[in-house]
């Protein structure tokens, strides 16, 4: 029996396999890594925890992002095996932190260039002014009709997370959005 | 035709000839032109026929306020009706048309309108037209249609595209004459994020056409100047083209920009228009003000055009009114144009100045005759103007003049600030509608509030700038240019409204044809109030919105009653400021990006077995899944359906809603929101649960599973997922913060199928690493399992949609599809078949399961049989209280119960209602209706679930099933709602 199950190869499909990252005139679109979101869940809504949380997992500051009051996301490249979710799981339990693993759930877009901000505002309201929206600053916001999490990881780049589901129209919204800098 | 363009001046590239067409006839403009300047150039002075009674216009304004020159622009997909000529710029090739003329708009013969005008008046449709009714479509509508209209849309599709974006601002400024200017370059100057947008093609306004100094250079120069400094700023965006229509709250300004509608061949990736939404801080309105026309008999003859239009005709593009002009003003500002028509060697015949006293003193010193306490009673022509009345103390005199200047007094340009409800003020100073300057977010500057000329507007921009920034903590100074020279500046005019000794029709609404009279016979029929005015005359009801007709109407109804303009009032200001066109606000959602597409992670796995998807909101989901040899999709369904109860299915149900509810309170929290118990559900045990609205009906149902002590994973129905995780919002943040709890939309992380079926054990046993048998994992078990020798972990839950044995099995979402494809190869061998949402509504209709077609909002769970997941045992749940009201304890509410045709080779449909037998036809009689049916493969007849009055207790009863739409009538049998194996006993093996 075990012999049978193991002879099954599970295949994992990319939510954009078919999407080539592209290049446009000022403005780049990037197919990023399915590697991990988490969900990081706390009773408290204090902001110094996303500084704990990096402290405790020894992660970047750009790997902890604001979502809403006591909630972050967790985000990385590399995808995470059972027992490395488990371990950080319980490091984060020991900041009274619950975790729920979104790392299939939430796909990343990279956009970047001098036109990046140009290309966003034809879909966000946030304002994406470097004053307003300072690298490392997050927010969750509507892309057209998408709900999407938005990060600026640089000056000129920024990643969306935007559900699984959602994931190739937004793609195809954001080439419509850039395709005037072909 | 003679030439009117004149030798020298205006700011067109005389090097850069275009050729164009208008209604065939092939002429040549110059770069820099509008199609209104460019056909004055060519003599071309008529440009349209009027609307109602098809008068000859030619154009009246050089901008958006342009109420007769409207034409066709463009061919094919681009064909773009009731454009206003003086805001199309000429291109190389433009094709323009004039509209609403038959066969020609020389020879019109819509024009015998105008014989009939007295029987065309106001009110003339709402007292001709009143019976009898089917008169309307067949007769009245038709012919008003065809005699009365605007230009025609395209049948072609529109090849362009549109988009949406947003910006942001400290300050926007509206409007680019000399207050906008100052105010841009003062706060750009300070180093604000500053967005100054203007509705023409080029920057400057007023500017333009103006001969003054500033700062000892011309006027337009200044303005290339100021231009050249606020575009090498980068804080500075400038958007020409760009019309802000509206303000919305929160201080959002909505503008659309014409990006390529002055270019014959727009670059395809490019947008033709941008409707943008700008976010502004601060915003200051520096719309200046519109010039008013005068009612006289024949105001609306080509060649007769507002004093301001024909300067710029004039100083901006270099194009003389006529051969001979008069000008008829109340006001010093038609002296500034007599200063510059003499200047250009045009022959100016007189002034008409309606005020005893004339011009103040300096500001005329030309050679023209200048005609004081006199008016224009008449202009005289057919198709151009051939001379004027000029009535003066009782005597009319007769000038030949083939160009009319006229000047009323100006309008400030409110409307952006009478937007959001405020409304103006008449003020007999000013002679205008007026609104104070004490508005959160948006101010007023230069002529729009009452200032006049080019210094005291460059202060008041550049003042109003500082000050704004200055609340927004920036050190800004007010910008200052130099001395003004030769500038007029008119003090403010005394409104004219009736003028003495007409003898024709003299308009006040041009593009709807409103006239004088029309006003009289308002007032006099009832209709005075400004409101009904508007209606039974339809003065300001036109494209136009009434910019030079609103505030003339106004006057004339202050003086029919006898009371003043500000007694009147004015109709209601609303977004749009011009017309804007639908490709814009759509942007890009149409097509294929006319919504997004939400997909499911096992989607590809349904195409590639040949899966018929359905839209269900923004979801694609499988219907059902056609084999060869299947003529109708029932044939399809009821295969699936037997095969599900014989073997085993597997049906994609990812687009349910899926929330990780987590925290130390967690089983309390869900234990409130759920009407059933929940408090003690064990580890690894999933239940029903039924969740009510605060009013006591059924909101939503699903199951939650524990997962852990503190973890549960809660499932809704599709269509209510995003809507009960806001309420489950709500509830832990506003009704009980005290309590732990955690939220986490997880709908997109799995991917979730059923395997319902006898075989379902047998064939999930092949890719689960743990014992699943009965004992080891019985009815509503929930854990998460090891799969295929250890590779991936799954969750896996006994929960049953169909009446059978049956799993949800949830992977993480990247894994879906591929564990999918090893179900239906490890369930070859036992006959699993994909199934969709057709036969998953069978196979839950056979069992009597409900849905959201029965849980439509206005049924409580005693309805459904579900009184006892009503706990009375628990202190408190959302909606325990109202549940309790009488109504809703009703013995004659409609109750669930099943229905089956008396022959089973009839049938009905969803939506039927129920007749007691015998009863007639009637709404009275109705008992209820049916909520959804199928056919049944394994009863052999159509079935249905309905909601019929005391329908529990009704079973056995004969009815009549009645389709009043379809006139069909089944006589039925209704029954329990569960058809298929009611003891449950194919669910617990």
């Amino acid at each position: 029996m075990s012999a049978l199950k193991s002879a099954f190869k599970i295949e994992h499909r990319a939510a954009l396999g078919d999407k080539k990252s592209s290049s446009f005139m000022g403005v780049s679109l990037e197919v990023l890594p399915e590697g991990h979101v988490l969900h990081a869940l706390s009773r408290s809504a204090d902001g110094g925890l996303s500084g704990a949380i990096r402290t405790a997992l020894g992660i970047s500051e750009i790997a902890v992002r604001f979502v809403s009051p006591g909630q972050w996301f967790i985000v990385g490249d590399a995808a995470l095996s059972a027992a490395e979710l488990g371990a950080m799981t319980q490091k984060l339990g020991a900041l009274g932190i619950d975790t729920v693993d979104q790392s299939h759930g939430r796909v990343r877009i990279g956009l970047s260039g001098e036109k990046a901000t140009r290309a966003l505002n034809k879909g966000t309201a946030a304002d994406l002014s470097l004053a307003a929206f300072p690298v490392g600053h997050a927010t969750t916001t509507l892309i057209g009709h998408i709900g999407a999490h938005v990060t600026r990881t640089g000056e000129q780049s920024f990643e969306l997370m935007v559900l699984r589901g959602f994931a190739e129209s937004l793609w195809d919204e954001l080439c419509e959005m850039c395709a005037e800098f072909a | 035709m003679t030439s009117y363009r004149l030798p020298k001046g205006g700011l067109v590239d005389r090097k850069t000839p275009l050729s164009f067409t208008f209604d065939g006839k092939r002429m040549i403009g110059l770069e820099g032109d509008s199609v209104a300047s460019a056909l004055l150039a060519n003599g071309q002075l008529l440009m349209g026929r009027s609307f109602k009674y098809h008068r000859p216009r030619g154009v009246l304004t050089a901008g958006s306020a342009e109420p007769n020159a409207l034409m066709t622009i463009g061919e094919g997909g681009r064909t773009e009706p009731n454009t206003r000529a003086p805001m199309q710029e000429l291109y190389q090739g433009l094709v323009a048309r004039s509209q609403n003329r038959w066969p020609s708009l020389d020879f019109d013969i819509g024009s015998l309108n105008s014989l009939l005008s007295p029987f065309l008046g106001a009110g003339f449709y709402y007292k001709t037209f009143m019976w009898p009714a089917a008169f309307w479509e067949k007769l009245y509508e038709p012919f008003i249609r065809r005699a009365a209209g605007l230009g025609k849309a395209s049948y072609e599709t529109d090849p362009d595209h549109y988009e949406k974006c947003w910006a942001h601002c400290d300050l926007l400024v509206v409007g680019s004459g000399a207050t906008g200017l100052a105010a841009a370059l003062t706060a750009g100057r300070a180093g604000a994020r500053v967005i100054l947008v203007d509705e023409h093609a080029r920057i400057g306004g007023g500017l333009l056409a103006e001969t003054a100094l500033i700062g000892g250079v011309a006027a337009p120069d200044f303005v290339a100047s100021a231009l050249a400094e606020l575009a090498s700023l980068p804080n500075v965006e400038l958007l020409s083209r760009t019309t802000a229509f509206g303000w919305y709250d929160g201080n959002v300004f909505g503008a659309v920009e014409r990006v390529q509608k002055h270019v014959r061949a727009p670059l395809p990736n490019v947008p033709v228009e941008r409707l943008w939404r700008i976010v502004a801080k601060q915003a200051l309105l520096a719309t200046g003000a519109e010039e008013r026309p005068l009612t006289f008999g024949g105001n609306d003859i080509p060649g007769v055009m507002m004093a301001g239009a024909m300067r710029s005709y004039l100083n901006t593009y270099g194009v003389a009114p006529g051969k001979s002009v008069a000008i008829f003003t109340t006001n010093d500002s038609g002296y500034a144009l007599a200063r510059d028509l003499e200047k250009a060697g045009v022959a100016l015949a007189a002034i008409i100045d309606s005020r005893a006293e004339g011009a103040a003193p300096g500001v005329y010193s030309g050679t023209a005759r200048v005609i004081t306490g006199a008016y224009v009673s008449d202009a005289h022509g057919g198709k151009a103007l051939a001379s004027i009345s000029v009535f003066k103390g009782g005597k009319t005199e007769t000038l030949s003049v083939d160009a009319l200047a006229m000047s009323g007094g100006f309008n400030p340009i409110i409307h952006l600030a009478c937007q959001r409800g405020e409304r103006p003020t008449w003020s007999d100073e000013n002679g205008a509608f007026i609104v104070p300057d004490q508005r959160k977010g948006l101010t007023l500057a230069g002529s729009v509030a009452t200032t006049n000329g080019l210094a005291a507007c460059l202060e008041a921009g550049a003042a109003k700038a500082a000050a704004l920034l200055g609340d927004l903590g920036f050190a800004a100074q007010a910008s200052s240019f130099g001395t003004v020279e030769g500038d007029i500046v008119p003090a403010a005019a005394k409104p004219v409204w009736s003028i003495p000794g007409i003898k024709g029709k003299a308009f006040i609404d041009y593009q709807n044809d409103v006239h004088r009279k029309d006003i009289g016979l308002a007032v006099r029929e009832g209709y005075g109030h400004v409101e009904l005015a508007k209606r039974y005359t339809t003065n300001g009801m036109a494209t136009d919105q009434g910019k030079l007709s609103n505030v003339n109407a106004i006057g004339l109804l202050a003086e029919a009653r006898g009371i003043s303009p500000g007694a009147v009032g004015t109709t209601t200001f609303r977004p749009f400021y011009t017309p804007v066109s639908f490709g814009a606000l759509a942007g890009t959602s149409h097509g294929k990006h006319f919504q997004p597409v939400r997909q499911s992670p096992l989607h590809n796995w349904a195409k590639k077995n040949g899966a018929q998807f359905v839209e269900t909101g923004l979801w694609y989901r499988s219907s059902w899944f056609p084999r060869a040899g299947e003529k109708t999709w029932r044939e399809s369904v009821d295969r699936e359906v037997k095969n599900i109860r014989i073997n085993a299915g597997l049906c994609d149900v990812s687009m349910l809603g899926k929330i990780e509810i987590t925290g130390t309170d967690a089983a309390e929290f869900i234990n409130r929101v759920y009407s059933n118990a929940f408090l003690k559900l064990p580890v690894g045990k999933a239940r029903y649960g039924l969740m009510l609205r605060e009013d006591g009906f059924i909101y939503d149902d699903g199951t939650t599973s524990r997962l852990e002590e503190n973890r549960f994973f809660m499932t809704t129905t599709t269509a209510y997922a995003a809507g009960v995780m806001n309420h489950l919002e709500f509830c832990t943040q506003a009704l009980w913060p005290e309590l732990d709890v955690r939220l986490a939309s997880v709908t997109d992380q799995w991917a979730q199928m059923a395997i319902a079926g006898p075989k379902s054990r047998l064939i999930l046993q092949t890719i689960v690493d743990e014992d699943i048998s009965n004992d080891a994992f019985p009815f509503l078990g929930a854990k998460e399992v090891s799969l295929f020798g250890g590779q991936l972990q799954g969750r896996l839950f006994r929960i049953s949609f169909s009446g059978e044995l049956a799993y949800e099995l949830a992977v993480p979402a990247g894994y879906g599809e591929s564990v999918a494809d090893a179900l239906m190869e490890a369930g070859k061998e036992h006959g699993i078949c994909a199934y969709g949402v057709e036969a998953l509504g069978v196979l839950r209709i056979e069992k009597g399961h409900v849905t959201h077609n029965e849980i439509n909002g206005t049924v409580v769970p005693g309805d459904l049989g579900f009184g006892k997941m009503v706990s009375a045992a628990k202190a408190d749940f959302v909606g325990k209280h109202m549940l309790s009201r009488e109504g809703l304890n009703d013995p004659n509410r409609a109750q669930l119960v099943g229905v089956a045709p008396l022959d089973p080779a009839t049938t009905f449909r969803s939506g039927s209602h129920i007749l007691e037998k015998g009863a007639a036809a009637t709404l009275e009689n109705d008992q209820g209706y049916i909520s959804s049916s199928c056919y049944s493969p394994h009863v052999g007849s159509t079935i249905g679930l309905a909601l019929v009055k005391r329908g529990a207790s009704r079973h056995g009863e004969e009815v009549l099933v009645w389709n009043g739409i379809r006139n069909e009538y089944t006589p039925a049998r209704l029954c329990d709602p569960v058809f298929f194996d009611p003891a449950n006993e194919k669910l617990k093996v």
